[in-house]
């Protein structure tokens, strides 16, 4: 790309130049680009950006596109709203409470 | 690339980069880090990032974690924007027979200076206006916050680089051998040279420990989290389970589970945390999320940091901890510490690894 400021992530308006910076830096994964320049975070979770930054990757290293990870997708996949993940359930195992993990011992704070 | 040096810290994470900026800061001499893969890719980027004290206990350990969130304004005006605000900190609870723990908290807390308020409904909602109405009350704490981990790890790597400090990424270290006084660090690269050798690998500490024939014992604890879309700025605190960041996208989630280094997201736990999270604000039923992700968190055995010098190994360090985010400046501070001075500011001695015999 000759352009260095052509928009690379439309949901977060990330540059060309500002991918290269981090592979410059030393990161090799659309994950890492990701984690610096939130690249992919938007509503559409990098399913513009993917095959661009992987060329850009692809460029710089020299990888080839077959040795550069994808990127990991994750739930919901497409937004979803909060209450259609709800189950209006009040009873929970894995999730804590940060106050349930204070211990009394003896009638006092640990 | 340069193979001796006088100071190596294996990990680059929320530790170990805060580790080699503070010793950046006063030290000439050369420090090299090495991360088995880029920094972020393991728990340090995935994380809510709170910087937390209030609720840890015993009250000296909050101790420990607020001298740290002390430290985050001025390290701000060190390495630049951080996104750290200093929220306060909220943990509501739902049934009334909990307010007599939480003033015991406080109480525990009020003894070393630490202030928390017990809040009732009316003061909750006060503050949190679209917190729950059905909330019974809440733990305050004014001291708590959040920072942006990707911001704050990317501004400890700018920093330290300024400062000197060399980084190699995607180069897994493989074997450690101790010779003449030094540390030869075996990595995909090549071999490696130093005096200082500081373990700051935080959930494969156990296995970068065992590469000396040291035990360092740090398990994997699992912890899923949603995000929102970006949402119009709305709500003041950090609440124990939620907070919302600078761009407006909220971050939900506390679970644990015990799931070694598998970092997938499970529907359970997702709806677990979307029954938590509308249970604390009801507004954010019709938001949605944009996406899930999971973290492995370190946790020693015994739940504590892991800090300091390595009983009967001289010049080696270690440095494996839960809550990393909160305590990397302070962590980063003592053990320079350590390595500079001979002795730290304030007592680490209960945070030897001599405590696990």
């Amino acid at each position: 790309m000759d352009d260095k400021s052509t928009i690379i992530c439309r949901c977060e308006e990330i540059s060309c130049e500002e991918v290269e910076e981090v592979i410059s830096n030393g990161g090799r994964t659309f994950d890492d680009v990701k984690r610096i320049t939130r690249c992919g975070m938007g509503p559409c979770q990098a399913k513009i950006c993917t095959s661009l930054v992987a060329e850009i990757i692809h460029q710089q290293t020299g990888l080839s596109l077959s040795e550069i990870p994808l990127p990991r997708m994750r739930m919901p996949i497409s937004p979803i709203k909060l209450e259609t993940l709800a189950t209006n359930s009040t009873s929970f195992s894995a999730v804590k409470s940060v106050l349930d993990e204070v211990e009394l011992e003896e009638g006092k704070v640990r | 690339m340069e193979t001796n040096y006088e100071t190596i810290v294996i990990g680059g994470g929320v530790v170990g980069s805060g580790i080699a900026y503070h010793l950046s800061e006063r030290y000439k001499e050369g420090v090299l880090v090495l991360d088995k893969k880029y920094p972020m890719s393991g728990t340090s980027g995935s994380t809510q990032a709170w910087v937390w004290v209030h609720n840890k206990t015993p009250s000296w350990y909050a101790e420990f974690n607020m001298y740290s969130a002390e430290l985050y304004p001025y390290l701000s005006k060190k390495i630049g924007d951080v996104e750290y605000k200093r929220t306060g900190g909220l943990s509501p609870f739902f049934n009334e027979s909990d307010r007599e723990k939480a003033l015991k908290l406080a109480e525990s807390y009020r003894k070393i200076g630490i202030k928390i308020k017990v809040l009732s409904r009316e003061e909750v909602l006060e503050k949190e206006p679209y917190m729950n109405p059905e909330v019974a009350g809440a733990t305050y704490s004014s001291i708590d916050g959040n920072v942006n981990p990707f911001r704050l790890i990317d501004m400890y790597m700018r920093a330290a680089k300024r400062n000197g400090v060399r980084y190699s990424t995607y180069n897994k270290v493989t074997e450690i051998k101790k010779q003449d006084g030094k540390y030869s660090v075996v990595s995909d690269k090549g071999a490696f040279e130093c005096k200082n050798l500081i373990l700051a690998g935080g959930t494969w500490s156990r296995e970068i420990g065992d590469m000396l024939g040291v035990k360092i014992p740090v398990n994997q604890l699992r912890g899923q989290i949603l995000v929102s879309e970006p949402l119009k700025p709305f709500l003041n605190f950090t609440i124990s389970g939620l907070r919302q960041a600078n761009n407006g996208e909220v971050l939900m989630g506390y679970s644990m589970e015990e799931a070694g280094f598998n970092r997938a997201t499970t529907l359970d736990v997702i709806q677990e945390t979307a029954n938590m999270a509308v249970r604390y604000v009801p507004g954010l039923r019709k938001a949605k999320i944009v996406r899930a992700f999971s973290g492995i968190r370190a946790m020693p055995e015994d739940g504590f940091p892991i800090l300091g010098k390595v009983p009967g190994h001289e010049n080696l360090y270690a440095a494996a901890t839960h809550s990393g985010v909160t305590l990397s400046p302070l962590i980063g501070t003592l053990i320079t510490e350590l390595i500079m001075d001979g002795e730290t500011s304030i007592p680490i001695d209960r945070y030897s690894l001599s405590r696990f015999g």
